[in-house]
């Protein structure tokens, strides 16, 4: 191959491993649907993951939510002040913590912390031949290492994200009253201004969606992580990268189809 | 171990959940605890009203719009107040609906009609229960907005022909109008003064003419009752006879007075050709025509004639002294 088509060749070769994995995860989506059925295989999993992935993850999401809000009420305090009235603060902590970053950053935390242990553990599974010493005793893979992670995320994702928005919310409040000479009343008046219960029944399917992104997108790369070590910290990092990228699209999705 | 594991995902779920519903319903405004009814108002169109907004009496929140509906013929709109049943609503309650502040959100507020005698609140149906009131929306911003808008721009039309009618021209003339209806004043009112004087003047004439035609009346009485004696005294007859004779008498005098009128007529003729010849005479001697009227005009002729009378009599006083010298005697 002449060395000047090497440029068309790394991309021709990139799109066609990008083409694979998708393909790839494609099939292990179907997978993991058909093993939803095999509920003795993932069943007494599924509440050790929903520990690992919800429970474990409540303290990180509410130290980002607690100063999420804190910046929130103060950043709103700095951009109406003279402007609007600062009951607007409780209208702007209120509806971006339930609507964005309660979800979002909440999301882009545990993609991190899930997204990479999943991914990490199932690649170390996956190099060691763990994986295939399971195919070969006849268990699902799928059904014992997939199914209970994903839904684990997509139950313990929308708790952990209520819990940190509400904890955003709080913070935010505390912030007004301790440091913004701000009223309860008056915080509590811009909070219910514009309040709308679908407010959090967006945030919920945005969270459940995000769930599902972190702990499928980490169960593909680790399941298919191939070169030893460095495979496994190769796969830890994609996953991480790619989940935290379609997190931000699916909140872009999200917005367009479900705020109309 | 197993146990724990399945109290903590438990609590989590459970505390997750009661968070994301006794939230909702909290920032929903729901009284927990506090009995609530239900009031439903009618009205035409609600603005910018939506659920969840606040419902206020005196000011006071005390619940919040529960529902939004249009009643069937989409003529008039229901709106569902959920409120608190301690509170005590006016006998003539009306709802108004309007902006909470001029950020966009809106609320119902619970008035007594008598307060807002110019809102046009919804007619209530006869027979409607009595937890149906009306309501009145007031207009949004936006149509408020338009009127000013239409507003503006009548009052820039209105400026422009302003501008297109009153210029320098205008002014000048409007000027000389002003100037003109004063000066027209100043002559009314000295019109009016004069024609004050002078109404003045004709009454107090009239008040003197009716004086005098009093006194004319008071006479005229006294003669016809001087009359009325003389004819009753019988003295008519003389007075006609001596009136008689008194008129031959003015006649002789006339025919005298025309005979001596001829010769005066006569008279003053001669005067007159007498006045015109010296009339003559005295043009001829102020035109220095002959000796008198050169002696009139010529100084140096009065001289020379006042020379002439020195030497003359000079003359005469020497003939008188010597006469042998100028008159010679001789027989012989």
């Amino acid at each position: 191959m002449h060395r000047s088509l090497a440029p068309v060749h790394a991309i021709g070769h990139g799109a066609l491993r990008s083409v694979a994995a998708v393909g790839r995860a494609g099939y292990l989506g179907m997978d993991a649907v058909r093993a939803l059925r095999k509920v003795k295989l993932w069943g007494p999993h599924l509440l050790s993951q929903m520990t690992r992935v919800g429970v474990e993850s409540v303290p990180i999401a509410l130290f980002i939510a607690t100063f999420t809000g804190v910046v929130l009420a103060l950043q709103a305090s700095y951009t109406f002040t003279g402007a609007m009235p600062l009951y607007f603060v409780g209208t702007l902590v209120g509806k971006t913590m339930i609507l964005e970053l309660g979800p979002v950053l909440t999301g882009l935390a545990l993609s991190g912390r899930v997204g990479a242990n999943i991914a990490a553990e199932l690649g170390t599974m996956r190099v060691t031949e763990q994986i295939d010493a399971l195919e070969a005793l006849a268990y699902d893979p799928v059904a014992y290492l997939v199914v209970p992670r994903v839904l684990a995320g997509a139950i313990m994702f929308p708790m952990v994200v209520v819990l940190a928005n509400a904890l955003g919310i709080l913070a935010g409040w505390g912030t007004s009253l301790a440091l913004l000479d701000m009223s309860s009343p008056e915080f509590l008046k811009g909070l219910r201004l514009f309040f709308e219960p679908w407010d959090v029944q967006f945030s919920v399917i945005k969270s459940i969606s995000f769930g599902v992104t972190v702990t499928a997108v980490g169960c593909a790369f680790g399941f298919h992580t191939s070169g030893g070590a460095a495979g496994v910290g190769r796969a830890t990092t994609q996953a991480v990268v790619i989940s935290s990228m379609i997190i931000l699209v699916l909140d872009a999705f999200w917005a367009a189809t479900l705020l109309q | 171990m197993e146990g724990r594991k399945e109290l903590l995902v438990g609590t989590v779920i459970v505390f997750a959940i009661a968070v994301a519903v006794v939230g909702t319903l909290w920032l929903q405004g729901t009284n927990f605890g506090n009995p609530t009814t239900q009031v439903d108002v009618l009205l035409e169109s609600v603005g910018q009203l939506s659920e969840g907004n606040p419902v206020t009496y005196r000011g006071v929140g005390i619940g919040q719009v529960s529902s939004i509906d249009v009643e069937p013929g989409g003529q008039v709109v229901r709106v569902g107040l959920l409120i608190r049943r301690s509170v005590e609503l006016p006998a003539d309650a009306g709802v108004v609906l309007g902006p909470e502040s001029l950020f966009g959100d809106w609320q119902a507020e619970i008035v007594s009609r008598e307060s807002f005698p110019r809102f046009d609140f919804f007619d209530v149906p006869i027979g409607s229960s009595a937890d149906v009131i009306g309501g009145y929306a007031l207009p949004e911003i936006t149509r408020l907005t338009a009127s000013a808008e239409q507003i503006s721009d009548n009052l820039a039309d209105l400026t422009e022909r302003m501008e297109l009618a009153f210029n320098q021209e205008t002014a000048n003339n409007l000027a000389t109008a002003i100037a003109n209806i004063e000066a027209i004043t100043q002559e009314v009112r000295t019109l009016v003064q004069q024609q004050g004087v002078i109404a003045s003047n004709i009454t107090s004439n009239a008040d003197s003419a009716l004086t005098e035609i009093e006194l004319a009346a008071s006479a005229a009485r006294r003669s016809f009752e001087r009359v009325d004696g003389v004819l009753a005294a019988a003295e008519i007859d003389s007075l006609i006879v001596d009136l008689h004779a008194a008129a031959s008498g003015i006649r002789n005098l006339a025919d005298d007075l025309s005979d001596d009128s001829t010769g005066v007529s006569a008279t003053l003729t001669r005067a007159d050709s007498a006045f015109v010849r010296v009339d003559r005479l005295a043009a001829r001697l102020e035109s220095g025509e002959g000796s008198l009227g050169r002696l009139l005009t010529d100084t140096t002729f009065a001289v020379r004639a006042e020379s002439m009378l020195l030497s003359l009599d000079m003359l005469l006083q020497d003939v008188r002294e010597n006469p042998r010298r100028y008159v010679r005697l001789s027989i012989f």
